[in-house]
């Protein structure tokens, strides 16, 4: 793939665990590329699947949806949920024809700064690894 | 076997009740092996009611299909049962129907009807043709006989004009009745999703390619999610205009988003009943798809959907343990 | 204007003389007949009884840009109407004369500009119909498995050859383009033809008399044969999409990013949301009034306004209703009702 290529990644993180994760990578100065536009939920319970699909339709070449790690729940099960949900979306993403490699999932608690900036590593390599997406693109396509 | 003088008896029997409304089952259709979903009403109506291997239609889709209009002032609303025939797979989507709440059981009486499996009817047109008069199709024997324009029948081996979805049954039986018409059958059936897992070995460039291909051809008729007994949404996403989860305009990037999102919706509930496939007028293979969800399901949470009307939805469930091996 | 013969062998060579123009044939796209542009050294294959999704498509498509915006400016582009030129190749009568009977309404208060500019475009090239569908029922609506309404050119198998009868002026030029491969047609061929036709017409089996339907239809407003035969309706739009003469359309505006457009996508009456007012009341409440509108539609209000019945009778709609409505069967309900 083009080096030069940078992937747009769209990360749903949890207001508790991940997005506090990131902030504390920040805080930190850990540095972690810059390829995420995060969107913060309140629970990846909350993260409906059509927004990964509306994500790719409107841009995103690869979707992360970050959250706490089982059992840390704020609301106590709403990652439980999110895991099954997305098991089965990626699933079913990777038989339609989506790489697996446009879609992760990860625990990541507001105390590991260090474990998102890897997470964030592999995210985007994945995505630089299977290029743009733009057979999924809304308006790629006669418009 | 078959018994339609019980099964007229019983409808009789049913359709008399005062807590009844009305009862769903199978009548001849206009043409051909056509069968049309037949509403009973009064006990004389009873007569054209039939089941046959050409009884492919759903009818737990009414349950949840009909329009529940407000009452009108000064009027009680009517709270009587729909009865209800089902085969194997129609009462898995009662069930699954009871399972969500989007039925209650006192709302239905279920008339099951031991099945041996519908045909399709498009590898039966390519044998027989598409006839103009009314015919009808019996099981007899491991055999599946065909009434011919002339009089005479024509019988072929089951296999070769089952419906897919009927070769691999393996609820033949209604799981959920409060009759049952006749002997329940012998289970032939078992599924080892060979298909599916030929397509998932393929490179996601080759799945790609398969799904775009049928994908392009879907004309957004609505017709798999209409006929669904598992799609009862009242606010259905396809419909919403805000937010516009899905653009109304027919390309292959919004329809494959489309049958992405009804598959994904049937996670977990799709109870194979294949009634989407039957009805696509261009053909496109929606249950490789439900079956693939309904494999990994299975596997995954060793959980199948409309069995048992006190397990609780898979999507509303979680195991603390449930498998986790792609998260970071 | 004199009919011509091309032989079969000589199709592809005809076709190949059209390059200017953009071709459509029927074709497999996933596992539905439809008519398609022809993919480079393609055949086209004319051995059909008819294509699942109808023509109507080439003219009025089921998505269509009607003009381009970007947020935050002031000017749109409208959708320029630089559309090719099209021959249709293997159009089924009934689906040609129902081009003719949406006319009616794309030119009837003003002009529709992108579905005349389309129309004017398309040469339609016709196959007369040998084997009728079971379900086919022209005759009675006032079409034929040879009508040649909405037909440039007319294509009659003789066996191993074409009658080529050209009936309008693009049909002529049509002819002139594929001159080298034609012949001329003898009296036998076009009475082979005409002996064809008429055997055609006898074979279909499926008839109704619409004599007094479109004038005393709205009468049957509250007759209870709307609900008995709405009962079992699914509320999908196979029966409106596939339909050749059905032309609702929707108004969309989709915007993704700073760029959007508004685009006019197919609709359908069997819809609920069809109706459906901006204060969430559905004056078509139910599948009994939509059921109902439907054939009031084809059989009524159509007529009323364009003196045409708004069905061509190519069974579409019966063949492909899940559930086995049929169309034939609530006209002959309305008969008895009458």
């Amino acid at each position: 793939m083009n080096d030069k290529f940078e992937p747009n990644i769209v990360a749903f993180l949890c207001n508790w665990c991940s997005y506090a994760g990131a902030d504390l990578a920040g805080t930190s100065r850990i540095q972690y590329p810059a390829n995420l536009n995060i969107i913060r939920v309140m629970c990846t319970g909350r993260v409906n699947p059509l927004f990964v699909l509306n994500a790719f339709q409107q841009g995103a070449d690869g979707v992360l949806v970050s959250g706490c790690h089982p059992g840390d729940c704020h609301y106590m099960e709403g990652n439980y949920y999110a895991r099954r949900r997305f098991t089965l979306m990626r699933e079913l993403l990777e038989y339609v024809g989506v790489d697996p490699r446009r879609f992760h999932m990860s625990w990541v608690s507001a105390s590991e700064g260090a474990k998102w900036k890897e997470v964030v590593e592999e995210v985007v390599e994945n995505a630089k690894a299977v290029g743009p997406f733009d057979q999924f693109r809304r308006n790629k396509i006669n418009w | 076997m078959v018994d339609l003088d019980k099964l007229r008896t019983v409808a009789k029997e049913t359709v008399s009740r005062d807590d009844v409304k009305y009862l769903i089952g199978w009548s001849q259709g206009t043409f051909g092996y056509r069968v049309s979903p037949h509403f009973v009403k009064t006990p004389q109506e009873v007569d054209s009611l039939t089941f046959s291997p050409l009884c492919s239609n759903n009818l737990a889709t009414y349950l949840t299909l009909t329009e529940k209009l407000p009452v009108p002032r000064g009027e009680e609303p009517d709270t009587r049962k729909v009865a209800l025939m089902v085969k194997g797979c129609d009462s898995r989507a009662v069930v699954q129907q009871l399972i969500e709440q989007g039925i209650t059981r006192e709302q239905v009486y279920i008339i099951g009807c031991p099945c041996q499996g519908v045909v399709d009817l498009q590898k039966v047109d390519e044998k027989l043709g598409e006839g103009v008069e009314p015919a009808q199709a019996s099981w007899e024997n491991g055999q599946i006989s065909f009434q011919l324009p002339d009089g005479k029948t024509e019988a072929f081996p089951r296999e070769d004009v089952l419906a897919d979805k009927c070769i691999t049954c393996r609820y033949p039986n209604p799981v959920l009745s409060d009759i049952l018409l006749w002997d329940e059958v012998e289970v032939w059936g078992s599924d080892d999703y060979e298909d599916v897992k030929e397509l998932d070995s393929k490179s996601p460039e080759e799945k790609w390619a398969f799904w775009q291909d049928k994908f392009s051809s879907c004309i957004r008729c609505y017709s798999c999610r209409n006929v669904c007994p598992m799609c009862y949404c009242e606010d259905c996403i396809l419909d919403r205009l805000n937010p516009t989860w899905m653009f109304r305009s027919n390309n292959v990037v919004e329809n494959t988003a489309f049958q992405v999102a009804r598959a994904f919706h049937l996670a977990g509930r799709c109870i194979e009943c294949g009634e989407c496939e039957r009805v696509c007028p261009v053909d496109i293979p929606l249950m490789k798809i439900n079956r693939k969800l309904y494999k990994e399901v299975r596997e995954k949470y060793e959980f199948e959907p409309g069995l048992d009307p006190e397990s609780k939805p898979l999507q509303a469930s979680y195991r603390p343990d449930d498998e986790e091996d792609f998260i970071l | 204007m004199e009919s011509l013969k091309l032989s079969k062998e000589k199709l592809g060579d005809f076709v190949s003389k059209l390059t200017d123009k953009e071709l459509l044939v029927p074709q497999k796209e996933g596992e539905a007949l439809k008519f398609a542009p022809l993919a480079g050294e393609d055949m086209p294959e004319l051995d059909y009884e008819n294509t699942s999704v109808p023509p109507k498509n080439a003219v009025f498509p089921h998505t269509e840009t009607m003009l381009q915006f970007e947020l935050g400016k002031m000017d749109m582009q409208v959708a320029a109407g630089d559309e090719k030129e099209k021959v249709l190749l293997g159009v089924r009568p009934c689906d040609a004369r129902a081009m003719v009977i949406i006319d009616n309404l794309f030119t009837w208060d003003v002009d529709d500009p992108y579905y005349v500019d389309k129309r004017e475009k398309s040469t339609v090239v016709g196959l007369a119909c040998h084997e009728p569908c079971s379900n086919c029922f022209c005759t009675s609506v006032g079409g034929g498995p040879a009508s040649t309404e909405g037909l440039d050119v007319l294509l009659t198998d003789l066996g191993d050859s074409y009658l080529v009868q050209p009936l309008s002026e693009k049909g002529e030029v049509l002819c002139q383009a594929g001159a080298d491969v034609l012949e001329k047609a003898s009296d036998a061929d076009i009475q082979g033809a005409e002996k064809a036709h008429e055997e055609a017409a006898n074979k279909i089996s499926r008839h109704i008399d619409t004599a007094g339907i479109p004038e005393n239809l709205p009468s049957l407003w509250e007759h209870e044969l709307w609900e008995e035969v709405s009962r079992s309706c699914l509320g999908c739009g196979i029966c409106t999409f596939l339909c050749p003469p059905c032309h609702c359309f929707d108004m969309q505006d989709e915007v993704e990013g700073f760029e959007g457009r508004r685009c006019r996508t197919w609709d359908s009456c069997m819809f609920s949301e069809y109706t459906m007012h901006a204060s969430g009341h559905n004056p078509r409440h139910s599948r009994r009034e939509r059921t109902r509108n439907r054939i009031n539609h084809k059989y009524s209000y159509y007529v009323d306004k364009f003196d045409v019945i708004a069905c061509v009778g190519c069974g579409r709609c019966i063949n492909l209703c899940p559930v086995n409505i049929d169309i034939l069967d609530i006209l002959s309900k309305v008969r008895e009702a009458l």
